[in-house]
C-alpha cells in the first residue's frame, strides 16, 4: 500500500468523484462519500507529512513507462516543495464536505475530481503527466462555477476558462519545445523533470517557452496583468469553490514556477525576475487598493487573496533562499488563513444571502464563535506575529529588501494597505449597528466549529512552532535554487549571494 | 493463401455491397435485417484487416493486378480507421431510420461500395486506380447525400457536391495526362524514378500535373480554398451520412495524399511552401466559419476543415521523420472517433426529422439525459484536445511533428487555432449544462446509437495511450 501512496491519493478521490457522477446517488450519499475519500487522502497526506525524509531529493517515488517511445513516463514523487502544496490539498478538503451540506450531488462529485487532479499535479514529476493533471483540474471547476455559481456565473465560467486554456497551451508548447531541446541534445525523448534541469538552455526558443510556462503559472496565480478573470471568477463561484481556487489551485500556479521554471530556466529567470517581482509588487499593490474599494464582502476577498498571491509570487523572483522559504511557507498560510476566511463567509452568505457588506454588522454579539475564528483568520492573513503569515510573509520581504531595497520597502508599506481594508472588513461585518442581515445569520454549530478548530490551531502552531515545517521546506529550497543563485552570482559578480545562502544554515 | 487476406476487406466490402442490392431485392429483407447484415460486413472486414500482418511493402496478387495495390502497415491502420468509422456509421444509420422516413434498402449497399472505394484509395500505387477508386467512393457518397429525392435541401447539397466533385475529378484526370505525358507511366514507382533521374522542375508536364492531382486530393479533403462546399453539402446531407463524409471520407483522403506527396522526396519539398500557407489559411478559414455558426451540424463541418488543417500540419513535416504517417492515422483516428461520436449522438437525439439541430435545441441536455451529454463533452473535449483524451495526444505528436521538422511558426499558429476553435466547442457544452432543460428529448425507441455512443466515449480514452511509433 506505502509502495503506491502517491497513486492512491490521486486515483482515490477521481475515482470517487467519477461514481459520484455517473451512478445515480442521492445527495447524501455523494456527501458521504466525498466526506470518506477526502479523510483518506487527508491521512494519507498525514502520513506522508511525518513519513517525508527531507534529505531525498524525491521521496515516494513511482515510475512506470507510459508511452515509452516518447520518453514519458508515469512517474511520481514528491519533496519539500510538493510536500506543502500536496498537504494544503489533502487536509483541506474535508472541511469543504462538513460544511457545506446542501448541495447538489454533482458538486460533490466534482470536488472530489479536482482533488484528485490537484494531487497528481503536485506529484507528477514528469511534464506531460503534470500537464495532463494540469488540465483535467480545469474541468472540474468549470463545471462547479457554471453549475452552482451566482447569477452571472456564465461570462465568469467563460472568461476563467478562456484565460486558463489559452495559459494551458502556450505552457503545452513550451513543454513540447523542452522535450525537442532534450532531444536534440541528447539523441533521446524524455520529459522527466529531472532531465530537463540538466538541460542547457538559451537563445530565443528558450526565452520563448519560459514565457510560455510562465503565462500559463501567471494566469493561475494570478499576477498582474493576467488577474482580470479573478473577480469575476471569485465572486460568482460558489464559496466552497472560491475557496479551492484560491487556497489550492492559486498555489499550484507558484508551486509549477518553484517546481519546473526555477531548475529549468535558471538563465530566463534570472534575466527577467525583476519584471516579474514588479508584477508582483504591482498586484499587490493595485489588488490591494481595489480590495479597499469593495462593498461586496467576497469581491473583497477575492482581490485580498490576489494581493497576498502577489506577495508569494514575489518570494519566488527575489531568488534567494529567505524569500524562497518565506514563499513555501505563505503557501501554506495563505491557503489555510485566506482558505478560512472565504469558507467563514461562504456560510454566512448561504444563510443571510446577501454579500454587501453594508448590510451586516454587529455579528459579534450573535455569532461570537464565528467572531473569533474569523479575527484569527485575518489576522494571520495580515500577518501579525504569532500567527503562521508572520513566519512567510517576514521571510520574504526580508528577502526582497535583499533583491531590491526598493521593492523590498514597496512590499512591505503594501501589507499595511492589507491590515487597513481587512481590519475595516471586521468592523464593518462584527461591530457596528446590527444591519439587517444579521438576523438571518447563526452561531457555528458544533460541527461546523469543531471542524474549523483544527486549522485555527494550526495556524496558530504554524505561527509559534515553525521549525517542523522549515525543516521539510529548507533542504528542498535550496536544492531548487542553488544553481539560480550560482547564476545570479556569476551575473552580478559580487559575493554576498552565496554568504546570504549560509547565513540560513 | 495470404494475399486473399490481404484483399479480403476489400472483396468483403465490394462483393458485401452487391449482396445486399441484390437480397434488397426482397421484400422479407427489410430495415432490421439490412442494417444488421451492414454492421455485421463493416465488422467482418474490420476484423479480417485487424488480423493480417502487413507489415512491409505487400503487393497483392502482383500478377493479376499488375501490381496496382500496394498493402503495408499505414494502409492496414487507414483501412482499419474506415471501416470503423462505416460500422459506426451503419449503426447511426440504424437508429437515424428508425426515427426517420425514407429509408432505402441501397443505403448500406452505397456505404459498403463507399467504404470499398475508399479501401482501394488507400492502396493504390497507380494513378488511374486511383481515379476508379475516387470515383466509387465519390459515386457512393454523391448517392448517398441524395437518396432521399423528395427533400430539396438533400437535393441541392447533393448537386453542390456533384457539380464541384465533378470538376475536381475532371481536374485529376487532366493532372493524370500531364503526369504521364512528363514521366511516361502512370505508376507511382516509375513517376519516382522518372524525377529522381531527371529532376521534377526540369519538367513543366510533371509540375503542373502534380498541383492538378494535388487540388483535386485536396478537394475532397476540404482544405482551403476548396473548403466552401463542406459546410452546406454536410448539413444537406442526413446525419449518418454526415458523420461518414467528415470521418472516412477525410481519412481516405489524407491516406492518399500522403501516399502521393512520398511518390518522391521532389514533389514534397516543391509544393511544400505551398502546403505550409494552406495549412495556415484552412486552419483560419475553418475557424471563422465555424465561429459564426448556430447549427451543430454546420459547426462540426467548419471545424472538419479547421482539422484538416492540423493534418496538413503532419503533412508538411512529412518526410523530415518517418513517422508522420503514424501521426496523420493517430490523429485521424482521435478525429474520426470524436467527431463520429457526435454523429451517432445526434443521430438518436436530434429527433424525428431531425428537429434539434441548433445549439439552443440541446438546452439542459444534461439534466434530461446525463450520460449523452457526457459522452457529447466527452468528443468535444478531445477535438478541443483537452487531455487526457486522444485529441489531446493527437494534436501533441503533430505539434511535436512540426517542430521537429523546424516548422516552427505552424506548431505556434496550430496552438493559436486550438486556442479559437475552444470557443465554439465549450459553447455546446456550456448550453448542456449550464441551462434549464425545456424538452425530454424523447427518443423513439431502444436502438443502438446510444450504446455505440458510450464505446466511442470509451474509445477516446483507450486510445489515448495507443502508443505510436516513433
Amino acid at each position: 500500500m506505502l509502495d503506491n501512496m502517491l497513486s492512491v491519493m490521486i486515483f482515490l478521490p477521481i475515482l470517487g468523484g467519477l461514481t459520484i457522477l455517473l451512478l445515480p446517488f442521492g445527495r447524501d450519499a455523494a456527501r458521504a462519500i466525498g466526506l470518506a475519500g477526502s479523510a483518506v487522502v487527508a491521512l494519507f497526506s498525514l502520513k506522508l507529512f511525518f513519513s517525508f525524509d527531507p534529505s531525498v531529493v524525491l521521496a515516494f517515488v513511482e515510475q512506470r513507462p507510459l508511452l515509452e517511445s516518447f520518453g514519458i513516463s508515469y512517474h511520481l514523487g514528491i519533496d519539500g516543495i510538493s510536500l506543502l502544496v500536496l498537504m494544503a490539498a489533502g487536509l483541506l478538503f474535508p472541511l469543504v464536505y462538513l460544511l457545506f451540506r446542501t448541495r447538489d450531488k454533482g458538486y460533490y462529485g466534482n470536488l472530489l475530481l479536482v482533488q484528485g487532479a490537484m494531487i497528481g499535479a503536485v506529484c507528477a514529476a514528469d511534464m506531460v503527466l503534470f500537464y495532463v493533471f494540469w488540465e483535467i483540474m480545469l474541468l472540474p471547476m468549470f463545471f462547479m462555477i457554471g453549475l452552482y455559481g451566482g447569477p452571472r456565473r456564465l461570462p465568469a465560467t467563460i472568461k476563467i476558462t478562456i484565460y486558463t486554456i489559452t495559459g494551458s497551451l502556450l505552457m503545452l508548447a513550451s513543454i513540447v519545445y523542452l522535450g525537442l531541446a532534450h532531444h536534440a541534445q541528447t539523441g533521446q525523448w524524455s520529459f522527466a523533470m529531472a532531465a530537463l534541469t540538466e538541460l542547457s538552455l538559451s537563445g530565443p526558443g528558450a526565452t520563448l517557452a519560459f514565457f510560455g510556462f510562465m503565462a500559463a503559472f501567471a494566469i493561475k496565480i494570478p499576477l498582474f496583468p493576467f488577474h482580470t478573470w479573478l473577480p469575476d471568477a471569485y465572486t460568482e463561484a460558489p464559496a466552497a469553490t472560491t475557496f479551492v481556487l484560491s487556497a489550492i489551485m492559486a498555489k499550484i500556479g507558484v508551486y509549477g514556477v518553484i517546481r519546473f521554471v526555477l531548475p529549468v530556466f535558471d538563465e530566463s529567470l534570472v534575466r527577467y525576475a525583476l519584471l516579474f517581482s514588479w508584477a508582483g509588487v504591482i498586484s499587490m499593490l493595485y489588488c490591494g487598493l481595489a480590495a479597499l474599494a469593495q462593498n461586496d464582502f467576497k469581491r473583497l476577498l477575492a482581490f485580498s487573496s490576489a494581493s497576498h498571491m502577489g506577495i508569494i509570487a514575489l518570494g519566488v523572483f527575489c531568488l534567494n533562499l529567505q524569500a524562497l522559504t518565506g514563499t513555501l511557507y505563505q503557501i501554506v498560510a495563505h491557503a489555510t488563513s485566506t482558505g478560512l476566511l472565504f469558507l467563514l463567509l461562504g456560510l454566512v452568505e448561504e444563510q443571510s444571502e446577501s454579500r454587501q457588506i453594508d448590510s451586516f454588522g454587529g455579528m459579534a454579539s450573535r455569532a461570537p464563535i464565528l467572531a473569533v475564528f474569523f479575527a484569527v483568520a485575518m489576522l494571520a492573513s495580515v500577518g501579525l506575529p504569532g500567527t503562521s503569515g508572520f513566519i512567510g510573509e517576514f521571510l520574504i520581504i526580508l528577502g526582497a529588501i535583499k533583491f531590491n531595497v526598493v521593492i523590498g520597502v514597496l512590499a512591505a508599506t503594501t501589507l499595511v494597505v492589507g491590515v487597513c481594508y481587512m481590519l475595516w472588513l471586521f468592523q464593518r461585518l462584527f461591530f457596528q449597528k446590527p444591519g439587517k442581515s444579521t438576523d438571518r445569520c447563526r452561531e457555528l454549530s458544533l460541527v461546523e466549529a469543531a471542524t474549523i478548530l483544527p486549522v485555527i490551531v494550526l495556524i496558530i502552531v504554524m505561527g509559534v512552532y515553525p521549525q517542523p515545517f522549515l525543516d521539510r521546506i529548507i533542504p528542498s529550497a535550496e536544492r531548487q535554487i542553488v544553481k539560480v543563485v550560482s547564476e545570479r552570482a556569476a551575473v552580478a559578480e559580487h559575493a554576498p549571494v552565496s554568504n546570504q545562502f549560509q547565513e540560513q544554515n | 493463401m495470404f494475399d486473399v487476406m490481404v484483399v479480403l476487406p476489400l472483396i468483403a466490402t465490394g462483393a458485401g455491397a452487391i449482396l445486399i442490392m441484390l437480397v434488397a431485392a426482397f421484400e422479407t429483407f427489410r430495415k432490421e435485417g439490412l442494417s444488421i447484415l451492414g454492421m455485421g460486413l463493416f465488422a467482418f472486414a474490420f476484423f479480417v484487416q485487424l488480423t493480417v500482418d502487413n507489415s512491409g511493402d505487400i503487393t497483392p496478387f502482383a500478377g493479376v493486378f499488375n501490381g496496382m495495390l500496394v498493402a503495408n502497415t499505414f494502409t492496414k491502420v487507414a483501412g482499419l480507421i474506415i471501416l470503423a468509422c462505416g460500422f459506426f456509421s451503419a449503426i447511426a444509420a440504424q437508429t437515424y431510420f428508425t426515427q426517420n422516413k425514407g429509408f432505402v434498402p441501397e443505403f448500406y449497399c452505397m456505404l459498403l461500395f463507399a467504404a470499398f472505394g475508399m479501401l482501394l484509395l488507400t492502396m493504390v500505387a497507380e494513378l488511374i486506380t486511383l481515379f476508379i477508386a475516387l470515383e466509387i467512393m465519390s459515386l457512393a457518397v454523391y448517392s448517398l447525400v441524395g437518396y432521399d429525392r423528395r427533400s430539396v435541401v438533400r437535393s441541392e447539397a447533393v448537386l453542390k457536391y456533384l457539380m464541384l466533385g465533378a470538376f475536381a475529378g475532371a481536374f485529376y484526370v487532366m493532372g493524370v495526362v500531364l503526369i504521364y505525358a512528363g514521366a511516361g507511366s502512370t505508376r507511382f514507382a516509375e513517376i519516382g524514378a522518372t524525377i529522381a533521374a531527371y529532376g521534377f522542375l526540369a519538367n513543366p508536364a510533371l509540375v503542373g500535373g502534380s498541383l492538378l492531382v494535388l487540388f483535386a486530393l485536396l478537394f475532397k479533403a476540404a482544405v482551403f480554398p476548396l473548403h466552401a462546399w463542406v459546410v452546406d453539402v454536410y448539413d444537406g446531407a442526413p446525419l449518418p451520412v454526415t458523420g461518414f463524409m467528415a470521418t472516412a471520407v477525410k481519412a481516405a483522403s489524407f491516406a492518399v495524399l500522403a501516399n502521393f506527396l512520398t511518390i518522391d522526396s521532389a514533389i514534397h519539398q516543391e509544393w511544400l511552401i505551398f502546403l505550409f500557407y494552406i495549412s495556415i489559411l484552412t486552419m483560419f478559414a475553418g475557424n471563422l466559419i465555424a465561429i459564426g455558426q448556430n447549427n451543430i451540424k454546420r459547426m462540426l463541418a467548419a471545424s472538419g476543415i479547421v482539422h484538416s488543417g492540423y493534418l496538413l500540419i503532419a503533412l508538411v513535416a512529412l518526410g523530415s521523420e518517418q513517422v508522420s504517417g503514424a501521426i496523420i492515422l493517430y490523429y485521424l483516428a482521435a478525429y474520426g472517433i470524436a467527431t463520429l461520436g457526435l454523429f451517432v449522438a445526434l443521430s438518436y437525439l436530434s429527433g424525428v426529422e431531425e428537429k434539434r439541430t441548433v445549439f439552443d435545441d440541446f438546452r439542459g441536455l444534461a439534466k434530461v439525459r446525463p450520460y449523452s451529454a457526457a459522452c457529447i463533452a466527452v468528443f468535444l473535449l478531445s477535438m478541443a484536445g483537452i487531455p487526457p483524451t486522444a485529441g489531446f495526444m493527437g494534436k501533441l505528436y503533430i505539434i511535436a511533428g512540426a517542430y521537429q521538422a523546424g516548422h516552427v511558426v505552424l506548431a505556434v499558429i496550430g496552438i493559436v487555432s486550438s486556442i479559437l476553435s475552444i470557443w465554439y466547442y465549450l459553447r455546446l457544452i456550456v448550453v448542456m449544462y449550464f441551462r434549464e432543460p425545456e424538452d425530454d428529448f424523447a427518443v423513439a425507441e431502444m436502438t443502438l446509437a446510444p450504446l455505440g455512443t458510450m464505446v466511442l466515449a470509451i474509445g477516446i480514452f483507450a486510445i489515448s495511450l495507443y502508443p505510436v511509433a516513433w
